[in-house]
């Protein structure tokens, strides 16, 4: 008996680790499964300031712009959407928009002039994060029924592609029959979504799934797929293991350690895009002796840039050359780049003044999975040329508090921007008016290169703003206000019968649900 | 009498300590460093976007004020409206305390069904290989990290010998049975729907598997000691002397009054299941309140904190009046 008892248990294990997983698409060919990590918290685009709130509500608005697909990939710049063409006076103040005719919402309002003036005054009025991106308008106006004029408080060069982010969506203006105590319908907006974009909200089951129903009769063509499941899947092992089971088509996030086994899978492709997402130290400028930017250039020789990506990454980024990445206009190819040069480095710190015993604390929280080594990298890195680093792990709400209020030494970070421009990175990280959280997380100020960004950012001329944003690159290199690491690589492990996904670094997370298909 | 008098007053003491909780549990929360109104405009916004939210948030006015407002909201049956979500807490918490319950139901009864039998029997056969074998059972699940069992069962299960699902509650093609308990195996019972039932069911096993071992363990155990210390007694030997049969004297003279520390163990664990567990709902998907309340906590959504907080308090409490109420039942000297 007990014989037979350890054979059976012996056999199942065996079965069990022995037996190949045989594979079968489980999902219908008309529905996209993808596996995600965090669930949404609700899909209001004049409130949400979450990419993964972003990627429900994306596909089920329209905007006046939209970013251009060329040759099957993403890029950065805008083409007509909802408009079907603009103008904008030479001052750059006013923009004036043609919306294209017989676009509908579901209850069939057409989306006019009165539509796009309602979401974009909603989004203002209401004055959450979204509002930012939207915050160069001053005024609205209907000129007829499919014209809309924009004056704005500013020149602003980058305007035309803040229209294209996921707070320019066009939502319905009959949305106001669901307002409640004055609250512009977000109470209703949070769960609902009522866009004329190729996707629905169909269901919202919180927690397990969310589930856009494609509409056939989309103006811009019906979209291939019927509908798309979106499932919160929070650990990265599950979407593995449910992808190579093929009962989901996308997983989103796997961690970078299991991504070799499903190269290897026939049934999968992974995918890799070379992301805008940056990850980068705050050194704060405020702080001796990090005030001194010999320290700071010290630290910046003392690291070790490629061992930190061929080993923490396992070769899944470059490291960065510049505050503005590759693949964004304006990124200087020629700009000085920092490499390991421990001598250098402790020259520097001897010419400072600091090269005995030099402490310094560095915070970091956990929201990313290769902080924690990449922290001791650092500390193993700055302990060669005679810095202790301490190391603190820190929830990140306190983490965040501490960068806004500046109480930190260094700190581990990561930005990506919200719209295709480098005054996402040019302004908000160098421009001493956004000190703390907002982007200028070094505390950096130099007078020089304030008045020239600023400059380059009421500027509409590509060129002229390049040279602006080239000549403070340079000078910024010098000051060394962050310690610059890589830009990352976005991987995507799909099913191999998923054809027609566009990756857009503008759009993270965001999906071009509308052309994708299944074989 | 006696009892109703005493589930009275212990219902009664809710009160102050549902009142107590809130004060702790709204003022610890509140000097966590960070600022829920920031969290809630995002990383980016601007201070004037992160003002007007702090100020429609009521985060500007002093904290006394602010315990106030909710405690005047709590009495009227209202527990604020979450930051995250938007929406009442009270919504929030009817989606994800039902799959906590569920999973909490489907634990213990396991735990029960498989741990007093193996308890039983290890005591009565005391050092002997099943006694050996059902230790060695108990050790792994008290030592075995969960995280760990968890991925394991999906590994064999589901991907390789693919015999039940993967995460989540039921598969992505069937739509949940009409909401009136919320636990879905009980939903679709109701509904008379089969198809949805056998899949919900399926589900439940890994998951409820994973949660319960640990206390599955502990339970053997307990019931294994607590047995051989009951029948050792000289009642039992007076009843074997007696010549009633062996399985009676086992199932109803020693049973009985070795369940005690046994309702208290199952007790604490069901209040402690129910808070959630967020190991086992991480890695199966499971939508439930544990993973809840850690991305509250991440995101300092103070009302979905303190609803959760105050549910997971008042099913304590509830549940440990349910074990003294067993205990009388249990052993009739106790008295209320």
């Amino acid at each position: 008996m007990k014989r037979t008892l350890v054979l059976i248990f012996l056999v199942t294990m065996a079965a069990g680790l022995w037996v190949p997983g045989f594979t079968q698409a489980a999902t219908p060919p008309d529905t996209l499964v993808v596996g995600v990590s965090s669930d949404i918290h609700l899909l209001d685009p004049a409130v949400s300031s979450d990419n993964y709130d972003w990627r429900q509500i994306y596909p089920c608005y329209d905007r006046l712009v939209k970013y251009k697909v060329v040759n099957g990939e993403g890029s950065t710049e805008v083409e007509p959407s909802a408009a079907e063409s603009w103008q904008v006076s030479q001052d750059g103040m006013v923009w004036t928009f043609k919306i294209r005719k017989g676009i509908r919402f579901d209850d069939g309002t057409p989306l006019d002039a009165k539509a796009v003036k309602f979401s974009f005054e909603r989004v203002l009025k209401i004055g959450k994060g979204p509002a930012d991106n939207l915050g160069a308008i001053q005024t609205v106006d209907v000129v007829d029924d499919y014209t809309v004029k924009i004056a704005l408080k500013n020149p602003f060069g980058p305007f035309l592609q803040t229209l294209a982010t996921d707070a320019a969506s066009i939502v319905n203006p009959a949305v106001m029959k669901h307002e409640k105590d004055g609250d512009l319908a977000q109470g209703w907006l949070a769960q609902n979504t009522d866009g004329s974009g190729p996707f629905r909200l169909k269901e919202w089951i919180r927690g397990e799934r969310c589930v856009l129903e494609a509409k056939p009769d989309y103006w811009g063509g019906a979209p291939k797929l019927k509908q798309v499941v979106i499932r919160f899947m929070r650990e990265s092992s599950d979407r593995r293991m449910a992808l190579e089971r093929g009962d989901i088509d996308i997983a989103e996030g796997i961690l970078i350690d299991q991504i070799p086994a499903l190269e290897k899978n026939p049934d999968l492709v992974v995918r890799r895009y070379p992301s805008q997402l940056v990850e980068y130290v705050y050194l704060n400028c405020q702080k001796p002796p990090l005030d001194n930017p010999l320290v700071r250039q010290a630290l910046n020789y003392a690291v070790d840039y490629q061992g930190i990506i061929d080993y923490v990454l396992q070769g899944n980024g470059v490291q960065m050359r510049g505050p503005v990445p590759k693949g964004m206009w304006g990124h200087k190819p020629d700009v000085f780049q920092y490499h390991r040069d421990v001598e250098k480095a402790k020259e520097l710190l001897q010419k400072a003044g600091v090269s005995k015993g030099l402490e310094l604390t560095l915070i970091y929280s956990e929201r990313r999975a290769t902080w924690e080594q990449i922290a001791t990298v650092l500390q193993s890195n700055f302990a060669d040329i005679g810095v202790n680093l301490k190391l603190q792990l820190m929830a990140n709400p306190t983490l965040r508090d501490k960068i806004d209020r500046g109480d930190f030494e260094l700190c581990l970070g990561a930005w990506s921007p919200d719209y295709a421009d480098p005054s996402m990175f040019m302004n908000f990280w160098f421009d001493s008016n956004n000190w703390g959280l907002p982007g200028n997380r070094s505390f950096y100020k130099n007078e020089k290169v304030d008045s020239l960004i600023r400059r380059a950012l009421a500027l509409s001329d590509q060129q002229e703003r390049i040279k602006l944003y080239n000549e403070a690159q340079d000078i910024i290199m010098a000051d060394a206000p962050y310690i610059f690491l890589y830009q990352t690589q976005t991987i995507v492990p799909m099913r191999k019968n998923v054809k027609g996904y566009v990756y857009n670094p503008m759009l993270e997370s965001m999906y071009n649900f509308e052309s994708i298909y299944k074989e | 009498m006696r009892l109703l008098r005493y589930i009275g007053k212990r219902l009664l003491h809710l009160v102050p300590v549902l009142l107590g909780v809130t004060v702790l549990v709204f003022f610890i929360s509140h000097a966590i460093p960070g600022d829920p109104a920031r969290m809630m405009a995002g990383q980016k916004a601007s201070r004037e976007a992160v003002e007007n939210l702090r100020r429609s948030m009521g985060l500007d006015r002093p904290l006394h004020e602010q315990y106030l407002r909710y405690m005047k909201g709590l009495l009227h049956g209202d527990l604020g409206r979450s930051v995250r979500s938007q929406r009442p807490v009270v919504e929030d918490l009817k989606d994800f305390f039902p799959a906590t319950l569920e999973l909490t139901l489907a634990s213990m009864t396991l735990c029960l069904v498989v741990g007093l039998p193996l308890g039983i029997l290890s005591a009565v056969r005391r050092n002997r290989p099943l006694d050996h074998a059902s230790r060695v059972f108990s050790v792994c699940g008290v030592s075995m990290p969960v995280f760990w069992l968890g991925l394991m069962l999906l590994l064999l299960f589901y991907r390789n010998l693919q015999w039940l699902p993967g995460s989540g509650r039921l598969d992505v093609g069937l739509d949940p049975p009409a909401s009136v308990t919320g636990l879905y195996l009980v939903d679709a019972l109701l509904e008379g729907n089969r198809p949805v039932f056998l899949n919900a069911l399926s589900h439940i096993i890994l998951p409820a598997f994973c949660l319960s071992y640990v206390y599955l363990a502990v339970i053997t155990r307990i019931v294994r000691s607590s047995m051989i210390a009951v029948m050792e007694q000289d009642y039992v030997t007076t009843a074997r002397a007696n010549g009633i049969s062996e399985p009676v004297v086992i199932l109803k003279h020693c049973l009985k009054n070795s369940l005690i520390p046994t309702v208290t163990i199952a007790g604490l664990s069901v209040g402690e299941l129910l808070g959630g567990a967020i190991l086992t709902e991480t890695i199966f998907g499971w939508p439930g309140m544990g993973k809840y309340v850690v991305d509250s906590v991440n995101f300092l959504d103070f009302p979905a904190i303190m609803g959760f907080t105050l549910v997971v308090s008042l099913s304590y409490v509830l549940i440990n009046l349910a074990v003294d109420v067993i205990y009388a039942f249990l052993n009739p000297q106790i008295r209320y």
